[in-house]
């Protein structure tokens, strides 16, 4: 197995700060619902 | 007039039962039968089992919602089914019986045209010795009475902690086969920030342990993600955060008993081990409820409705790992037997599991049953209540909604530490569900892009606004509708 990866002190930034976070939360709230509603479907033709 | 009644008040039972009641004219009856008065929304227990937030702040009343939207209710629970009615009731119905009040014990039938099997899983802690949720310092965050509990049991240690006590915590899976991984996750994650946040974080050795072989299963056969501009292995995501947050982690283990602070279990290389804690939380096994079916003559027909969950249109052959197939799955969650049955949610039984199927060296199985997370169990409801109203208005059977687990994404929003600020998430979102390795042979068999994972703020944030969303959608409030399931 590759060597763990670690959760840098600017990735930790980035997870914490509260602007970076707003717009993450939009862009992730609309591509979650893309997911969600981005519709399902059979498998079986 | 149609009558359709629903087992059930969890998210599944419960969605099919709002879309049922607005799509349907008055003159069609919805009735919902669930021992349960209340309406929890469960993926917040997590929280209350932290004590940051309040069991009445998940739950509502279920009675007067119901009244006020022409919903009948039933508090009771199903027994057993009667698809074909019997000798002295022409139509199928379902035996109930009232579980409060003064009524507490009577058993009815309950008539239906169509029939929606909402009940979910049974929480089956009888299947681990001396699993019981509050006995044995083992707690469990399933229901909003469990999580109470688990609080208290928390609390309880960090008081000692605070006073100098070292404590062992253990979270994850207390079963060989359970499944849910992901709530036990959330859980770990909240314990560990809140152990930090009353300053005892370094009291406390913190240890995972669940049946999955590697971290990041989930019971999903683990995922490969897109993680910012990189791809990257769920366990290789999990191994970073259980190390950046210093969890330790036991893989492979079926635990099989468990006694006052000591859970016993066997792993994939078949050893006999056991782990001591001062506080635990584990996610026992998900079983079907053991309901039994019978004919008109009251012969007994379990096996035309029951896998231990509810049989629907699945493919059950019996295969080898290597031959499944993300056509095995169900896309209408229909009865084969009676079309006039179906099972959404966790009650339908699944054709197999989705991670590959593991044996210790002594022969036991020890790997995750299949999870159905809020997200699928929401939209399969609607699926069937979609299918039951054009059934009802064409005034002929109608199969157009169809949703595949191996044509549906979820999401999977978890908590990892409460706060408006100081809070964190794991998001996680999967298409699809079921990997479907014909289409994506390259991804194993999920679409990169859509199955994408991220850690941050952001994910507290869109849990805790998925938590008052559901909520007002469960509620039925103004245009609650426009909500996806
Ligand atoms: C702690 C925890 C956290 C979770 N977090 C998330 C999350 O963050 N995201 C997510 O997507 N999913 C999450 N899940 C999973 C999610 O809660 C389930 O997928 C979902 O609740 C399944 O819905 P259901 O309607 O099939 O079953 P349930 O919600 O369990 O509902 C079953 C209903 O049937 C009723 N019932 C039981 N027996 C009978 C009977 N004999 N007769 C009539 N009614 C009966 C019950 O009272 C209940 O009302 C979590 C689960 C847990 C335990």
């Amino acid at each position: 197995m590759s060597e763990t990866a670690k959760i840098s002190g600017f990735q930790r930034f980035v997870m914490r700060n509260p602007i970076i976070q707003f717009f993450k939360f939009i862009i992730l709230s609309l591509k979650v619902l893309i997911i969600v509603a981005g519709g399902h479907g059979g498998t079986r033709g | 007039m149609s009558k359709i009644v629903v087992l059930g008040a969890g998210i599944s039972g419960h969605v099919a039962a709002s879309h049922l009641r607005r799509k349907l004219g008055k003159e069609h009856e919805v009735v919902v039968v669930s021992p349960n008065s209340n309406y929890q929304w469960i993926p917040s227990n997590i929280w209350v089992g932290i004590g940051r937030m309040k069991s009445q702040q998940i739950l509502f009343p279920l009675k007067p919602l119901y009244k006020k939207k022409n919903i009948g209710f039933i508090q009771a629970k199903a027994m057993s089914f009667h698809p074909e009615g019997d000798a002295t009731e022409t139509k199928p119905y379902v035996m109930v019986e009232y579980v409060t009040g003064s009524e507490k014990g009577k058993q009815e039938k309950v008539s239906y045209d169509y029939l929606i099997n909402g009940t979910g899983p049974k929480l089956n802690f009888e299947a681990t010795e001396g699993l019981k949720p509050g006995t044995n310092k083992a707690y469990s965050v399933c229901t909003y009475t469990h999580a109470d509990e688990a609080w208290g049991g928390l609390k309880a240690l960090i008081e000692e902690m605070k006073n100098g006590k070292k404590a062992k915590i253990l979270i994850g899976t207390g079963h060989a086969k359970a499944t849910c991984q992901g709530a036990a996750f959330e859980y770990i994650l909240n314990v560990e920030q809140e152990l930090r946040r009353h300053k005892v974080r370094d009291m406390a050795e913190i240890t995972w342990i669940s049946n999955e072989y590697q971290l990041g299963d989930f019971g999903m056969d683990g995922m490969l993600l897109s993680y910012g501009k990189k791809s990257m292995e769920s366990n290789e995501m999990l191994e970073m955060i259980f190390k950046d947050r210093g969890i330790k982690w036991i893989l492979g283990a079926g635990v099989t008993k468990i006694e006052d602070g000591e859970a016993h279990y066997e792993n994939l290389e078949g050893e006999y081990k056991s782990e001591k804690y001062d506080f635990a939380m584990l996610i026992p096994s998900f079983s079907g409820h053991g309901f039994k079916a019978y004919d008109k003559n009251q012969e007994e027909i379990t096996e035309k409705l029951f896998k231990g969950f509810m049989i629907v249109d699945a493919d059950y052959t019996a295969k080898p790992y290597e031959e499944w197939s993300v056509k095995d799955w169900p896309e209408t969650y229909q009865n084969p037997s009676y079309p006039n049955i179906f099972a959404p949610g966790i009650a339908f039984a699944p054709p197999h599991s989705i991670s590959k199927p593991r044996k210790s060296t002594n022969g036991t199985e020890i790997f995750p049953a299949p999870p159905r997370t809020g997200m699928p169990s929401g939209i399969t409801a609607k699926i069937v209540a979609d299918n039951i109203i054009d059934s009802i208005k064409g005034n002929k059977t109608s199969l157009k909604h169809k949703g595949s687990m191996g044509n549906m994404g979820a999401a999977c929003i978890a908590s990892a530490g409460y706060g408006t600020f100081s809070g964190s998430g794991v998001s996680i979102t999967t298409y699809p569900i079921v990997p479907d390795y014909e289409k994506y042979p390259d991804t194993h068999g999920r679409q990169l892009g859509k199955t994408f994972g991220e850690i941050g703020l952001a994910g507290h944030w869109l849990k805790l606004a998925l938590h008052y969303a559901f909520i007002y959608k469960a509620k039925m409030k103004p245009f609650w509708w426009l909500i996806p399931e």
